[in-house]
């Protein structure tokens, strides 16, 4: 497998070869994107993305932790994590013999 | 929010054609999908990274009926939010 990695320099050169504006403009509108990617995934707990996936909230309740290296318990407090649920279309792409 | 929303509010808060966006939003789920398709890594600054997974496959069971099935090996990608989208996503 290689060991490339998609930046967002890279996306940014991906728009420019579709679109006619210049990177400047697209780099903001990229930013812009994942500004409301992010405000929706707090504000509605779910962004859907059709033919890729959907990104969604939720939340954790507090739980006893401990710290390793000191044995310490302690409580770790309740938070809102985020997780990818894969398309059935984009996960038929990724597996095209299953 | 969907995908139609969301090229909307990108439209309007950017004053463009609502065709512009939906290009513009269309070919950044694109470049993320063809990096993966390709098994690169894809990581977005703030937001967070993708990365593919390959699993073998193995003998498993129905554990309703405890019949035996052939588990084909398959890639899932794999989302890690960012710091910055965890501390927004709390705050």
């Amino acid at each position: 497998m290689s060991s490339r990695t998609l930046t967002k320099a890279g996306i940014v050169d991906y728009i420019y070869e579709k679109t006619n504006k210049n990177r400047a403009e697209i780099k903001e509108l990229v930013e812009t994107t994942l500004d409301i990617m992010k405000e929706a995934i707090k504000k509605d707990h779910a962004l859907l993305v059709s033919g890729f996936g959907k990104f969604e909230a939720y939340d954790k309740r507090a739980r006893k932790g401990r710290n390793p290296q000191t044995n310490q318990t302690i409580t770790l407090p309740p938070r809102k994590v985020v997780v990818f649920r894969l398309s059935r279309k984009f996960r038929a792409e990724l597996n095209p013999l299953e | 929010m969907n995908k139609s929303e969301l090229i909307k509010t990108l439209a309007e808060r950017k004053g463009l054609h609502v065709d512009e966006s939906a290009k513009i939003v269309g070919a950044f789920m694109d470049a993320i999908k063809e990096a993966l398709l390709q098994g690169d890594r894809v990581e977005i600054r703030g937001f967070g990274s993708f990365k593919l997974k390959s699993y073998k496959g193995y003998q498993g069971r129905n554990p309703k009926t405890g019949d035996m099935v052939e588990v084909q090996p398959k890639n899932l990608p794999f989302f890690r939010p960012g710091k910055e989208l965890k501390e927004y996503i709390n705050s």
